[in-house]
């Protein structure tokens, strides 16, 4: 038999029994409709905290003080030794491949301007923060560049905590107090949103000096530091960590590279979206028994069939074929409206919340129509075979 | 039609064709098994995620330095001007229905023994009513003495796994412990505890708060624990906490309080929703189960026109022929859901024999909720059919005959 002619056969077939067909096939086009849904908020997922990553730099070492043999997450709390801002100086100086690296000191305090105050986190930095975070500015200037151990009366506000404090009102220039100090707002930086947890529109960043004494800190909370070249990663991170080792007589920091905690959350959701895609494909398989009832009863009807094909000469394989080919096809129609409305819910999506980049990927499109057709196949494979066991003759008689 | 004879004749038609019911049914059976694994997975890490925060009691009340929080922590980006101090945590004693207090200041350094042998753990600088507060057991010898807060003292208590990987087979009691650099006598260990939230309790140590604090050069404490009395109304006495500590703080509220009452509420909430989204999604599989059905039943009425045409011509109404089919197909989805259960069940069965630290944990409604909700399923399912075959104008059915 031609491949033409199986194609006709088996379309024939279905179409000659529309309401079956089209409930048989509507079941794996639910459970394909599923699984690319899922798979698509996944990898939007996935492609969000990427997104967000690479929007503060993508080389970046970070250092914090202490380390904990035990857990897997960050350091909490103090170290016998601070992480002092001479260690950032000397150890940032002397280690070539670095293109710019911030220190960060927190704490949090009330701003307040005239009679309005908001509480707020307040980040001590110096001028290299706004390369190595990738800030950008609404308006007027980043904190000025100068050596790290002095201290300024600038500010830079985020853009909630800059409208909050000041309404309409232009704040540059303007002058804040928090507790006894007073500063200078030089800058407004552009609104961002959240990132990692916390609100950057609600920060505002003073220089490294003068927060640390504010606060009375001695220990840096944070080191970062952005490397030329991600091949020179692992060489500056081992020669960063070498240099603490020395100037601390014991290894009493933590080095990370932003890309390992990236590609940790980037396995984590990973797997979530395999997992959430292997129990919505659990309905493929019942769409499968579906497919291969409704076969089984068509082999029953068609015995008469089945027994002129064998009588004219059809070999077992060509009754196979039939049978699978007809399967093949309703499950392969299923995968392709399941497809088609998986697609469409995903576009609704993003046309709802523009923002979270939910995009079926190509490999699950190509997996889903691979899929259905093996389930087609794969649960079309018994009823087949039980057509090339009918005996002719007794199929014909209709015995 | 009697019950008995409606029963009788739907049945005999499902066992008629019984590979094809069988089919059928084993497709609802998936359905309610992946919802009953999945909801067990969820209620089973609820269950052990509860069990593991109530461990510490449900009385405990955090006060955390600062009101920014990162990832649902309070505290990580350090307090306020204005510190969260010893003073405060001893002020506290006075408020009325708190029974312990606990400061807390923390960091990480190597603990190292005489044998040589160190670890890089977190050191916990807390006072001697710690293992109460946090109802932690000592192992042997005893807990930190009670020594005023603001005096630092020379003495540790190690966690078991710490004692076990830098002592060895060699008793740690009354032994010097290096931590930072700083000697340390051995007066405690406690019993194992486990994890919690990625912490091992159990890989950590304990000393005196000011000393911590020294060898941290910590200014302000990093929480302050209370245990509010068991008779005492737990939200009450927060706010009595609230008021009395930003009274201290000159009218401020520059810290957080966090009850164990109300995280464990929140963690309830969120597994709540994730195993409710998860069991939904399992349930495509129930939905492309009824499918199967509807599928199935309008073949079968297909098949089955001339016999519909007798039942009505024999004087059965359209409400009574709708009511066979509708019965089929409830009968067919709750031996499904049967099935299901039991091949759940079984799977736990399996699961709890080859894998016993998986929480799983099924209640009964669930099982009960399975049921019905097969049932229902099947409904759903025979109605167009049942409309249909009740549709069926019995001469034109006896003639198809």
């Amino acid at each position: 038999m031609k491949a033409s002619d199986l194609a006709l056969f088996a379309g024939t077939a279905l179409s000659g029994h529309r309401v079956r067909t089209a409930l048989s096939l509507s079941g794996v086009a639910v459970g394909i409709a599923a699984v690319i849904a899922l798979t698509a908020l996944g990898q939007g997922a996935r492609e969000y905290v990427v997104r967000e990553f690479t929007a503060m730099g993508s080389h970046v070492l970070i250092v914090f003080p202490g380390k904990v043999e035990t857990t897997g997450g960050g350091p909490i709390g103090g170290a016998p030794r601070d992480l002092t801002l001479e260690d950032f100086r000397a150890v940032v100086s002397r280690t070539p491949g670095i293109v710019a690296a911030a220190p960060l000191a927190s704490g949090e305090e009330t701003l307040r301007y005239g009679a309005r105050n908001r509480a707020a986190l307040i980040l001590g930095t110096t001028a290299e923060f706004r390369q190595v975070r990738r800030v950008k500015m609404g308006a007027g200037s980043f904190l000025p560049r100068r050596d790290a151990r002095q201290a300024g009366s600038e500010i830079v506000l985020g853009a909630k905590l800059a409208r909050e404090l000041f309404g309409p009102e232009s704040p540059l220039g303007k002058v804040v107090r928090m507790g006894t100090w007073r500063f200078r707002v030089v800058g407004v930086m552009a609104p961002r949103g959240r990132a990692m947890g916390i609100d950057v529109d609600d920060v505002a960043l003073a220089p490294i000096q003068t927060v640390m004494a504010a606060f009375n800190r001695t220990s840096l909370f944070r080191v970062f530091i952005e490397v030329r070249d991600k091949r020179l990663l692992p060489e500056v991170k081992e020669r960063v960590t070498e240099m603490f080792r020395e100037r601390h007589r014991a290894e009493d920091v933590t080095v990370i590279t932003q890309d390992a905690m990236l590609s940790a959350f980037s396995d984590i959701l990973n797997a979530l979206t395999l997992a959430l895609a292997g129990i919505a494909s659990i309905s493929l398989a019942v769409a499968g028994v579906g497919i291969m009832n409704v076969m089984l009863i068509s082999v029953t009807e068609r015995r008469s069939e089945i027994g002129l094909l064998k009588a004219l000469g059809g070999t077992d394989r060509q009754v196979l074929l039939v049978f699978l080919a007809e399967s093949g096809l309703l499950a392969l129609m299923g995968g392709l409206a399941g497809l088609a409305v998986g697609l469409a819910a995903v576009a609704l999506f993003t046309g709802l919340y523009p923002s979270f980049p939910a995009s079926a990927p190509l490999w699950a499109v190509a997996a889903s129509i691979l899929l259905s057709l093996s389930v087609g196949i794969g649960f079309g494979l018994w009823p087949a075979w039980r057509a090339t066991k009918l005996d002719p003759v007794r199929a014909l008689t209709g015995r | 039609m009697r019950v008995t004879d409606l029963a009788g004749f739907v049945l005999s038609s499902l066992t008629g064709h019984g590979l094809r019911s069988a089919l059928s049914a084993l497709g609802i059976a998936i359905g309610v098994m992946a919802v009953i694994l999945l909801t067990s997975l969820g209620e089973g890490t609820r269950r052990y995620i509860v069990s593991q925060f109530s461990q510490f009691g449900t009385n405990l009340v955090a006060i955390n330095p600062g009101r920014v929080k990162t990832f649902g922590i309070p505290g990580v980006f350090g307090g306020t001007t204005r510190k969260l101090t010893i003073d405060d945590a001893q002020a506290l004693r006075r408020i009325r229905g708190v029974s312990h207090v606990v400061p807390v200041a923390m960091g990480q350094a190597e603990v190292e023994s005489p044998l040589g042998r160190g670890r890089h753990v977190y050191i916990y600088g807390v006072n001697h009513e710690a293992a109460d507060a946090w109802k932690f057991p000592v192992g042997q010898g005893r807990f930190l003495p009670p020594i005023d807060p603001h005096r630092q003292g020379a003495f540790a208590v190690l966690g078991p796994k710490l004692a076990r990987e830098i002592f060895g087979a060699r008793p740690p009691l009354g032994e010097r412990v290096r931590i930072g650099g700083v000697g340390f006598i051995v007066v405690g260990i406690m019993e194992p505890k486990g994890q919690l939230l990625g912490f091992d309790l159990d890989d950590s140590a304990y000393i005196p708060v000011a000393s911590a604090m020294r060898l941290f050069s910590l200014t302000e404490l990093q929480e302050i624990d209370l245990t509010v009395a068991e008779n005492e109304a737990i939200p009450a006495a927060v706010e009595r906490i609230r008021t009395f500590l930003a009274a201290r703080h000159s009218g401020e509220e520059d810290f957080t309080i966090t009850s164990q009452q109300e995280m464990l509420d929140t963690f309830g909430r969120i597994m709540d929703i994730v195993t409710m989204a998860v069991t939904a999604i399992a349930a495509i599989s129930l939905f492309v189960g009824a499918i199967g059905i509807l599928t199935i039943m309008w073949i079968s009425i297909h098949e089955r026109t001339g016999e519909i045409g007798l039942l009505r011509a024999l004087g059965v109404s359209r409400r009574g022929v709708a009511g066979v089919f509708l019965l089929e197909a409830a009968v067919l989805s709750l031996a499904g859901g049967l099935a299901g259960l039991a091949g759940g069940l079984a799977v736990e069965g399996l699961l709890f024999l080859f894998a016993p630290g998986l929480p799983l944990h099924t209640p009964v409604m669930v099982m009960a909720a399975a049921l019905a909700m097969s049932i229902l399923v099947g409904l759903a399912s025979g109605y167009l059919p049942a409309r249909r075959a009740a549709a069926l104008d019995p001469i034109e059915a006896l003639r198809a005959e």
